[in-house]
């Protein structure tokens, strides 16, 4: 749907978020030195406690589209995942995150090799990963750039931000640019909403992002291929 | 680091560890008498515990401000099953950003409540449904979780005290309407999350078709304090059919946005002029949303005045639901902005139900061929008329929450919409 844009009034909002980047353009600042601690992203390669076990990061840095459900650590987590559920049907939706974060993205023989797994038939575990959002049911580029255009980062700029986003990475919505790096896609409210406009990328969320930052944002994330 | 966005007249209960990293360890969150409420709640016995909650007056966060204590008391008291607790981690509300921070900033917090109210509904395993975007929080939580069982306070006979309580953490995957708590239900069953009918009711076929009981992150974290220091203490805020502190999630144009904890009753004008420094560049204001995407729009006039807690807002004609106060300058054009929300309904639309599934495209549709300035007076009858068509005839509210902010727009802020329809243009041309 084509869309009128207008700048709204941005504010002069003072403050600097103690999120990543933030509006401070410290784009490299690790999340020690954001927050004190080395929590995200880090968990144990095993999994840690079956408790633990049914969360994920988004995507591995390199994903591994053809590789096998599951090996190793992986087939470790998927074990204590099934630990956890008085069904095994339960384990869907943490086994579609696991074979996403391996794979990066849920093909139809992805799919059918979960369906396998957990005892169900591959048209049932179609239907529930259509239903959900964050299955990339395609590949996706290196950097997954999801965009808040919800009413509150509306009101403050969010659907320029979404354009300059396009823009720099020279992407139609939804598609992944040529170097394989960006693709970049408009998401419903992150639950950021006073630290607007939220951008969610691969795991991270960047808040308080301006139309400003797009181009050293988007450098940062190019010096982080090298 | 401090938590930035702190101001004088806030009551930091929930709030009060946020900012500080140490928190969110298990040692951090001891130094601040954590888990002391679950101790005093094992030793207390499940129907006292229940009592404490009720005679707090603590009302769900989540948006319907339902009595917890009253909700917990329709669990079977003999139990022949499983019993379970779900924790509504699935913050996607519009405007709504404070379970996150509950999360990230005070894990244990959470933690401590669900094992306490999962005590008291005799409950054997606690799945924390967390947003599938919130990586950082599921993150945060999980290392809790671990800590928490390898100092005994999870699992088999914590503290000694016989009582057996699992805690899961279940990363969703992306949809809002997961956060209805019987879509939470099946999508932790690993079905798609539709909604199912009432009766039965959770608490008697819930998850994996036992008993269930789903509350809000921001309820159960208020569980540990209340438990602590008795329910009399957490009335000495608020009023009485609204007692306690709540977590303000202020967004839009203020110069201050941010998660505020305000005592219930709280002042708009106080909220928006003093606590989040008024409107920037000079302008005035001309709407709020007091409750997320769901609730009525009011306009400065219900703004001036009122009283944030449960009844108040509903007196100027809109809801607290969440407390996501999401302010709008008078630069606002409120067709751009109730287009954007009425997106959202269709994209999040389960589906199952047809005045919704088809009901909040049309909406869609509609706003969008008046916000290009192609509309016509007649569409304002056509969307009220939809909107009534979809108010009380699906499975669950999400179909009412699309027409809300419609209707509501179009009551108060007609303007808006005939100047479009009269011009021509689409907003932002003149």
């Amino acid at each position: 749907m084509s869309r009128p844009t207008r700048s709204s009034s941005s504010g002069d909002i003072p403050f600097r978020n103690p999120g990543w980047a933030g509006n401070t353009g410290e784009f490299d600042l690790s999340e020690a030195e954001v927050r004190g601690t080395e929590y995200v992203g880090r968990i144990p390669a095993d999994g840690g406690h079956p408790g633990a076990s049914a969360t994920r990061p988004y995507m591995l840095e390199e994903k591994e589209p053809s590789a096998p459900l599951f090996e190793g650590p992986f087939r470790e987590r998927f074990e204590k995942i099934l630990t956890r559920y008085p069904e095994k049907q339960g384990a869907l939706l943490p086994a579609l995150g696991l074979a996403q974060e391996l794979r990066g993205h849920i093909s139809p023989e992805t799919m059918a090799e979960v369906a396998e797994m957990l005892g169900l038939s591959e048209a049932y575990v179609r239907g529930v990963t259509s239903f959900y959002t964050m299955y990339n049911k395609r590949p996706v580029g290196r950097f997954l750039i999801q965009v808040c255009t919800n009413i509150s980062c509306n009101l403050c700029g969010g659907d320029e931000v979404l354009e300059a986003f396009l823009e720099h990475t020279g992407t139609e919505l939804g598609e992944t640019s040529q170097d394989g790096l960006f693709t970049v896609m408009e998401v419903e409210c992150l639950a950021a909403c006073g630290f607007p406009t939220a951008v969610q990328i691969n795991s991270k969320y960047f808040e308080n992002v301006s139309v400003d930052d797009v181009p050293a944002l988007l450098d940062h994330l190019r010096s982080e291929v090298g | 680091m401090a938590y930035p966005y702190t101001h004088e007249k806030e009551v930091r209960v929930l709030s009060r560890g946020w900012g500080d990293p140490a928190t969110r360890t298990l040692e951090g969150w001891k130094a601040l008498e954590g888990y002391d409420g679950l101790a005093k709640a094992l030793e207390m016995g499940r129907e006292k515990v229940i009592e404490v909650v009720k005679a707090s007056g603590l009302r769900g966060r989540g948006g319907a401000g339902f009595p917890t204590g009253v909700k917990w008391s329709f669990m079977p008291k003999e139990k022949k099953g499983v019993h379970y607790l779900c924790c509504n981690a699935d913050e996607s509300e519009p405007g709504t950003f404070k379970d996150r921070e509950l999360m990230r900033w005070t894990p244990h917090q959470v933690v401590e409540g669900c094992l306490i109210a999962a005590y008291a509904i005799q409950a054997d395993h606690v799945y924390i449904y967390c947003r599938g975007e919130f990586f950082e929080a599921n993150q945060v939580l999980a290392r809790a979780v671990e800590e928490a069982y390898a100092a005994g306070l999870a699992g088999k006979d914590i503290l000694g005290s016989g009582a057996s309580i699992e805690v899961t953490v279940h990363q969703g995957a992306g949809a809002y309407i997961c956060g209805e708590e019987t879509a939470l239900m099946n999508s932790l069953e690993g079905k798609r999350g539709l909604p199912r009918i009432k009766p039965p009711f959770p608490a008697a076929v819930g998850a994996f078709e036992q008993p269930t009981t789903v509350n809000n992150v921001e309820t159960l974290c208020a569980i540990p304090h209340i438990v602590r220091n008795g329910g009399e203490w957490y009335r000495q805020w608020g009023s009485e059919k609204s007692p306690g502190t709540k977590l303000f999630c202020v967004s839009g144009h203020v110069r201050r946005p941010g998660n505020y904890e305000l005592p219930l009753g709280f002042p708009m004008n106080e909220l928006i002029e003093d606590v989040c420094g008024g409107i920037p560049n000079g302008r005035k204001l001309k709407a709020v949303i007091p409750g997320g995407a769901s609730v009525p729009i009011m306009d400065a006039e219900d703004c001036d005045g009122c009283s944030l807690d449960y009844e108040g807002v509903v007196e100027r004609g809109s809801m607290l639901g969440c407390a996501s106060v999401i302010v709008m300058d008078d630069s606002t054009n409120l067709v751009k902005q109730v287009r954007r929300m009425v997106d959202f309904f269709a994209h999040e639309s389960c589906g199952q139900c047809t005045p919704c599934r088809e009901g909040t495209t049309w909406l869609a549709q509609i706003l969008a061929r008046i916000e290009m300035g192609k509309g016509t007076e007649e569409d304002l009858d056509t969307l009220l008329d939809l909107g009534a068509q979809m108010t009380g005839t699906t499975i669950c509210v999400l179909s009412d929450s699309a027409a809300v902010p419609v209707a509501s727009s179009i009551e108060k802020f007609k303007d808006d919409y005939l100047s479009l329809i009269r011009r021509g243009e689409p907003v932002g041309a003149d």
